[in-house]
């Protein structure tokens, strides 16, 4: 005969405040639940996104944030300079232009094209056809990877014929199309939802410009032994009017930037969703004791402790607050999805970019703060049972 | 014979708005091992008052309440929720059973407070309800029972730790004159078996089965 046993039979035999209290903390648990994914989800899926390249440096030309593309003067050299380094394993560069795509009848469409020295493995799953041929191998002028939205939209795949035009924004230009052909149907992990993207070698791209072009971004994958941080240190040794960042470090400078409004939103909406638990539980159970004042000075008066009172009361908090947090979990989760998927189709984000994560992180930091809030909600009603003057009390019962 | 429980010269005043009340004005009453001791009066004498202060849930504004000769005054709050536990039995007006738990879980409840091992609770709760008359009634909620039922299952709840006093603030208040009748069996019963009885109770015919009446005016003994 426990307290939590009694605890139970008390939850059982007042079903129906049980359930609202349950299904209560449960909406609140799911918003709060909502609000831990989304307080760490986005960063975490940048994290992903930026590791899923397999590049752990990313160089750039000049001051500024990594995202901010100025060409770099003398990319091929320093591209052969920097996989000298005993610290780095890989260097691939990269050069983004707006361009247009067009195939047989189709109207053409304006694309985001991106030249890479990378051949195989890129930031991409192929979905169709081939990878991008290593330049030594290809005899293609321009062998091209398409999205799957441009491949259907031109109805093009392995094989057909691409007419590519590339339009350097800010500039006037009226560069003349190149023929490429498409080696592949892929999905780009870096592509948004609604753009039409577009993979070729740095040379089809250079080709394309009809100018040689120096890369914007340097990717570098560091040698295991050595990590990120010699990397990054051995690259601005050798070219120090560069900055190199490591993915920690674009991370920490995101986290420090780009998602404080989403942390601040999350911290806000947790704090409130927290205080609508509390009161929620602590109104219930305020208004359950004072309905049972006599019962509980009765069982005062048969000597039944006040720790055991206590302790009855915690766990009514604790199985009203578990239960709903327990629900408040896959209805988060669910809840989650829609928010996420309605989230992303803001204009310019990665396909692959998401809100809401799960992360086990927030399962535990959930089930910390709902254990908080029934201990907390539990207070008072505690207090309550436990100081009432047991003499006074059934004196009233009996009057009343 | 040995005192159980003894008032000596208690007052108890209640602060109100207007001045403080007296509910009981230096009134000495002691009860000794195995006796049975009524306490009537109209509506207001004190008569639960004094039998909260008996009962060890009130404290004196002053004199002294002796329960087997220790001044429950000195005890801490822990030392006489123990003493009601183990030493008294209550039974109220209302019943106050836990209309979640059965009969039989309301009677072990007592037990599991002062942590008598399963196996004994047992036993001595199915022998309780079979003493009260409820044996095949065991296994229903409070509000599965009757009124006259409740208070059975009441008193044998107070009789679960084996108390040297059992107290009962009208037991017979809520229940019709028969069902009254077959609760105040039920106390001559355990009177016999030798557990010493404080009751208070306007009603006549329990006063009666007593072996000591006491009345009570405006706060004092009278007879």
């Amino acid at each position: 005969m426990t307290s939590l046993w009694l605890a139970w039979r008390t939850t059982k035999r007042y079903r129906v405040r049980a359930m609202l209290a349950i299904v209560g903390v449960a909406v609140i648990g799911a918003l709060l639940f909502d609000m831990l994914l989304l307080s760490r989800g986005l960063l975490d899926s940048f994290a992903d996104l930026l590791r899923s390249a397999g590049y752990d440096v990313r160089v750039v030309a000049g001051e500024g944030l990594p995202i901010v593309r100025l060409p770099i003067a003398g990319a091929a050299r320093l591209a052969a300079d920097l996989r000298a380094l005993p610290e780095i394993r890989d260097v691939v560069l990269i050069r983004i232009e707006r361009a247009t795509a067009q195939a047989a009848s189709h109207t053409a469409r304006t694309i985001t094209i991106v030249g890479t020295t990378q051949t195989g493995g890129g930031p991409y799953t192929i979905v169709k056809g081939d990878d991008l041929p290593t330049s030594a191998s290809s005899l293609d002028r321009c062998p091209v990877l398409v999205s799957r939205r441009l491949a259907a939209s031109l109805d093009v795949g392995p094989g057909s014929s691409l007419q590519v035009s590339v339009r350097p924004e800010g500039i006037r230009s009226a560069l003349p199309s190149i023929a490429c052909r498409v080696a592949g149907v892929v999905n780009f992990y870096f592509a948004a939802a609604g753009e039409d993207s577009v993979a070729t070698t740095m040379d089809a791209l250079q080709d394309a410009l009809g100018v040689p072009a120096d890369a914007e971004l340097i990717l570098v994958a560091s040698r295991p032994e050595a990590g990120p941080a010699a990397a990054v240190r051995a690259i601005e040794r050798l070219r120090p009017d560069l900055r190199a960042y490591s993915n920690e470090a674009v991370l920490a400078q995101f986290n420090q930037n780009g998602f404080a409004y989403f942390r601040q939103i999350s911290l806000v909406l947790s704090s409130l969703t927290m205080a609508f638990a509390f009161l929620l539980v602590a109104t219930l159970l305020t208004v359950s004791v004072n309905q049972r004042l006599g019962e509980i000075a009765a069982l005062r008066a048969l000597g039944i402790s006040r720790t055991r009172i206590a302790s009855l009361l915690l766990w009514e908090s604790a199985l009203l607050v578990g239960a709903g947090a327990v629900l408040a979990l896959p209805l988060g989760g669910l809840l989650a999805l829609g928010l996420d998927r309605l989230l992303r189709q803001m204009p310019g984000l990665p396909d692959r970019l998401h809100f809401f994560v799960f992360q086990w992180r927030a399962v535990i930091m959930h089930a910390m703060l709902f254990a908080v809030t029934a201990a907390a909600a539990a207070g008072y009603p505690v207090w309550l049972a436990t100081r009432l003057p047991i003499a006074a009390t059934l004196r009233r019962e009996v009057v009343g | 014979m040995k005192a159980v429980v003894e008032a000596r010269r208690v007052t108890r005043l209640f602060p109100m708005a207007a001045g403080p009340v007296a509910a009981l004005r230096d009134v000495s009453l002691r009860v000794d091992a195995g006796e049975y001791v009524a306490v009537s009066g109209p509506s207001g004498c004190g008569k639960s008052t004094l039998l909260h202060l008996i009962g060890v849930v009130d404290q004196p504004t002053s004199g002294e309440i002796l329960f087997e000769e220790r001044d429950v005054a000195g005890l801490s709050e822990a030392e006489r929720s123990r003493i009601r536990l183990i030493r008294i039995g209550f039974v109220f007006q209302r019943f106050f059973l836990l209309p979640m738990l059965t009969a039989r879980e309301n009677v072990e409840l007592p037990q599991a407070e002062a942590r008598v091992p399963p196996a004994d609770r047992r036993a001595r709760t199915r022998e309780l309800l079979e003493y009260v008359g409820l044996g095949d009634r065991a296994d229903h909620l409070p509000s599965q029972l009757s009124g006259g039922e409740m208070q059975r299952v009441a008193v044998a709840r107070a009789l679960a730790n084996r108390p040297a006093l059992l107290v009962a603030d009208e037991p017979t208040g809520e229940l019709d004159d028969q069902t009254g009748e077959h609760i105040a069996d039920l106390f001559d019963r355990v009177h016999a078996d030798g557990t010493a009885i404080l009751v208070v109770t306007h009603n006549p015919m329990l006063a009666a089965r007593a072996q000591r009446r006491v009345a009570m005016k405006s706060g004092s003994l009278i007879a």
